[in-house]
């Protein structure tokens, strides 16, 4: 009988000690995940201590700072859709999604307290982000008077480098009230074209195109017939080339050469052939009509089922041109583009690289996560040295950089005011340290528009790493 | 530890009392009131006179067990005074009230001790089932029993314009550990043997059996009957861990968990308010107005807590539904942090050893049961609203033994105190 109420009161003292680890647990996870819950009414803004922390760039330059009490912006409008405002009782961007990492540490939250403990900084503390303001300047400089997006991110880890948007505005007069919120929130400036503009993405949209015929067993010296023009069965009109006419001057072309110089008859061609269900398969796979998990949020890139291509081959054609119904992000081509370089697989995008204590302490780091393996490493560098090509030989050589292998991927979409200008860039080839994804919307060619603006931004990143 | 010590540590308790119940109209600015006084004053009048009666009819019970019963009560006090004045009122009566019964136990077990109520225990077998089934009455009458948030376990007594409610449950839940222990003492040589065997698996005598089934029906009548999830899991439970405790016998353990996992999962598809306390425990966001909202409360209150919590009277634990009852614990972790939701565990690991000790130390199999079932009737209760309020199961409402408002459970846990004093007095002469 003993032995039983021994074993009783073992296992009791063990609730007792599950209950206290428990508690610690689920208060700490309490504290930091729903204590800023709207719903929350305890997390109503307190009277007493309402200084923020400071934004940084990766190359330490401020982007937000209390500045005699008033909250500052230094870069002003090259940072709005990143760092965001505080108006009021209205915010945006990283001020909005790190408020509670901003605000003062001697809040009797646990955290708190062991950092006093051990003798650390209770003052507002620093939220560093993954942007390289050396980078962002040079993007927003290229976008200065146009309408368009810059994003770069480091395909190894997803950690975005730029994140430049034009038009925009200085948040400097949204936190003085010079410009209100709802003023703001109407005009243009206020659209993130990073994540939340939907565009069609043109001839970028081949590389997935050409990455689904690796999987499908094609290689890239696979021999198609080049046409001048490409009539898909029962569709009206036919395709064209950009050229006119065909696309090697000769009778057949490679699938090297045909992505090197966009060649639109062998992708509508080869877009049939493959069919809706691989088209639309791998671009889900590439996060089509799926919630990209970013810090800032993002708009869901489409593409229709297979089954609705697959009653429409003339549409269906025109998907393998990034036309029709296509719809895709800055952001999420630039992720696309990222895993090309880091042997197919997607990296989850950041922007925060980590808050930190006032005297240097880490308080929290984002990790690189992954989305999945997009397509395997053999497909990858297959894509990446077709894309090479384009650089070298086919329409992006205006992005090429000397001494130093380029791959990229333009792309002309259609648009009401003027064709949109896509470029895709990955740099250095071999192992790239780099991903870009630039639109400029109706300016143009993305060889002639989009693919200089990569050109200057890798000069730049790879002239002083 | 000295008799000195245990009267210091009850004083200490009453200083806290006191003091506690001022911080909370300090803070409310309404400064220091008469009710500081007052609930210091109940306070010691109770734990006095239960230490007077435990000294003087039970003089070699162990020193050990009214210091961490006294911090639980204290820390009740105050928080149930803090979440609601006139409720804080009212518990300082129904402490009175406890004391007072528990000696009244003290008193009547000095002459024959605790082995009188083995003579009873059918007596209080037909107690408890009738305490059970006195809610089921008809509402209406004097005497007629009342539901209180969706369960059937109150019974009112009116009295013209006032009315008191009370949970006869909890006194049955004292009365049946007391059949259990006496009934399992003496037939728990029959229980452990297993003479039968279906292939590898050994069984008892099936008339031996019975009385499981007959526990676990009563245990599942009180679940349909008066939709109390928790009482229905402490009977069972309580019965199913005292089996184990008589005849060392596993099989009973595990036989009695399964028992419970099936009627678990069985209850959770047939009715709709266990299925709901379930969605609630996983997802309380998801369904915030509605059923999560409780649990949602809990969460953001624990998130508000911290080392040292936001003070005493200085959070906002009345934002909880319940705040007073099933989430006090989570109320006092809110204003004192997770320094005081430790306290208040390491009090009960404290109570729990001093329970075990005295029902492991006990020669006789009766007493020795006894004690166990009273400890257990604490570990019990405290897990399963501990867990429940913590979100590690679904949340099932019952009382935290001594810091929850209410009158019933106050006096059962005091009656639990008094005749664990009265055994370990008696395992020492």
């Amino acid at each position: 009988m003993s032995r039983a109420m021994r074993r009783i009161a073992a296992v009791s003292f063990g609730v007792v000690a599950l209950l206290t680890a428990w508690l610690t647990f689920q208060q700490v996870l309490a504290g930091t995940t729903y204590s800023d819950d709207p719903r929350n009414l305890r997390s109503l803004p307190e009277p007493g201590d309402t200084r923020r922390g400071i934004v940084t760039s990766a190359d330490g330059v401020i982007l937000a700072e209390d500045r005699d009490g008033t909250r500052t912006y230094p870069e002003g409008e090259s940072y709005l859709h990143i760092v965001g405002y505080v108006a009021g009782e209205d915010s945006a961007g990283i001020e909005s999604t790190r408020a509670a990492g901003l605000r003062p540490l001697g809040d009797g939250s646990i955290t708190s307290w062991l950092i006093t403990l051990f003798g650390g900084s209770v003052e507002p503390p620093e939220v560093r982000l993954t942007v390289v303001d050396r980078i962002q300047r040079v993007a927003v400089e290229a976008l200065r008077g146009r309408t368009g997006a810059v994003v770069a991110l480091d395909p190894a880890t997803g950690a975005i480098l730029a994140y430049a948007v034009s038009p925009t505005q200085d948040p400097n007069e949204l936190a003085s009230g010079d410009v209100t919120v709802g003023e703001h929130l109407a005009d243009p400036s206020s659209l993130d074209r990073v994540a939340f503009r939907l565009l069609p993405p043109g001839s970028t949209f081949k590389t997935l195109i050409a990455a689904a015929a690796l999987e499908h067993g094609m290689s890239p010296d696979t021999v198609f017939e080049d046409t001048a023009e490409y009539l898909a069965p029962e569709a009206g009109l036919p395709i064209t080339n950009a050229t006119g006419g065909t696309c090697s001057g000769g009778t057949e072309i490679t699938l090297r050469e045909a992505l090197a110089v966009s060649c639109n008859t062998t992708f509508a061609g080869l877009a049939v052939e493959l069919g809706g269900a691989a088209i639309s398969g791998i671009a889900e796979r590439a996060g089509f009509n799926a919630v990209l998990p970013f810090e800032l949020g993002a708009a869901i890139s489409s593409i229709p089922a297979a089954a609705d291509l697959n009653s429409d081959l003339g549409a269906l054609a025109q998907t393998g041109l990034g036309e029709r119904d296509v719809r895709v992000t800055p952001l999420q081509m630039a992720v696309i583009a990222a895993s090309f370089g880091n042997e197919g697989q997607m990296m989850r995008p950041y922007i925060v690289d980590a808050v930190l204590t006032r005297d240097g302490t880490t308080l929290e780091r984002t990790g690189s996560e992954s989305l999945g393996q997009l397509i395997d490493p053999t497909v990858a560098a297959d894509l990446v040295s077709m894309m090479i090509d384009v650089v070298s030989s086919g329409t992006g050589r205006a992005a090429a950089q000397a001494g130093i292998d380029v791959a990229g991927k333009t792309g002309t979409a259609e648009g009401a005011g003027g064709p949109h200008s896509w470029f895709l860039a990955l740099a250095p080839a071999e192992t790239p340290s780099i991903a870009i994804a630039i639109v400029i919307e109706g300016e143009g060619t993305g060889g002639t528009v989009a693919a200089p603006i990569a050109a200057r931004i890798l000069e730049t990143w790879l002239g002083s790493p | 530890m000295t008799e000195r010590a245990e009267t210091l540590l009850l004083l200490a308790a009453t200083l806290l009392v006191g003091a506690g119940t001022a911080v909370v109209t300090l803070t409310n600015e309404e400064g220091i009131t008469f009710d500081a006084f007052v609930a210091a004053t109940v306070f010691l009048a109770s734990f006095g006179g239960l230490l007077f009666a435990i000294r003087s009819w039970a003089p070699k019970a162990t020193r050990l067990l009214l210091p961490p019963v006294a911090l639980l009560t204290a820390l009740g006090l105050i928080e149930v005074f803090r979440i609601d004045r006139d409720l804080g009122r009212l518990q300082r009566y129904w402490l009175l009230l406890a004391a007072a019964i528990a000696m009244t136990v003290l008193r009547l077990l000095h002459g024959r001790g605790v082995e009188v109520l083995r003579r009873f225990r059918y007596l209080f077998l037909a107690a408890a089932l009738g305490f059970l089934l006195l809610p089921l009455l008809p509402s209406g009458l004097p005497l007629g029993g009342a539901t209180i948030n969706g369960s059937r376990l109150w019974v009112r007594l009116d009295f013209g314009e006032r009315a008191l409610s009370f949970q006869p449950g909890e006194a049955a839940k004292v009365l049946l550990v007391v059949f259990f222990a006496s009934y399992l003492a003496e037939r728990r040589r029959g229980l452990a043997e297993m003479p039968r065997s279906i292939g590898p698996i050994r069984l008892p005598e099936p008339r031996q059996l019975l009385p499981i089934i007959l526990a676990f029906g009563v245990s599942f009548a009180v679940l349909v009957y008066q939709r109390d999830l928790g009482a229905s899991i402490l009977l069972f439970g309580l019965f199913v861990v005292l089996l184990y405790a008589a005849t060392d016998r596993p099989a009973y353990l595990i036989a009695g968990g399964m028992l419970i996992a099936s009627g678990a999962s069985g209850a959770q598809n047939v009715f709709p308010h266990v299925q709901a306390r379930v969605d609630a425990w996983l997802h309380p966001f998801q369904d915030f107005a509605g059923g999560g909202f409780q649990v949602a409360q809990g969460v953001f209150a624990l998130g508000e807590a911290g080392m040292f919590g936001t003070g005493l009277g200085a959070g906002a634990p009345y934002l909880i539904p319940a705040a007073a009852t099933d989430f006090i614990f989570v109320a006092l972790v809110e204003e004192t942090g997770l320094a005081g939701g430790f306290a208040i565990l390491a009090a009960f690991g404290l109570l729990f050893a001093v329970g075990f000790g005295i029902a492991v130390r006990s020669g006789d199999p009766f007493r020795s049961l006894l004690a166990l079932g009273l400890t257990v009737t604490l570990v019990l209760q405290m897990t399963l609203i501990l867990g429940g309020v913590l979100r590690l199961m679904p949340l099932t409402g019952i009382t935290l033994p001594f810091v929850s408002y209410g009158g019933s459970s106050l006096l059962a846990n005091f009656g639990i105190v008094a005749l664990l004093s009265r055994i370990s007095h008696e395992e020492r002469t």
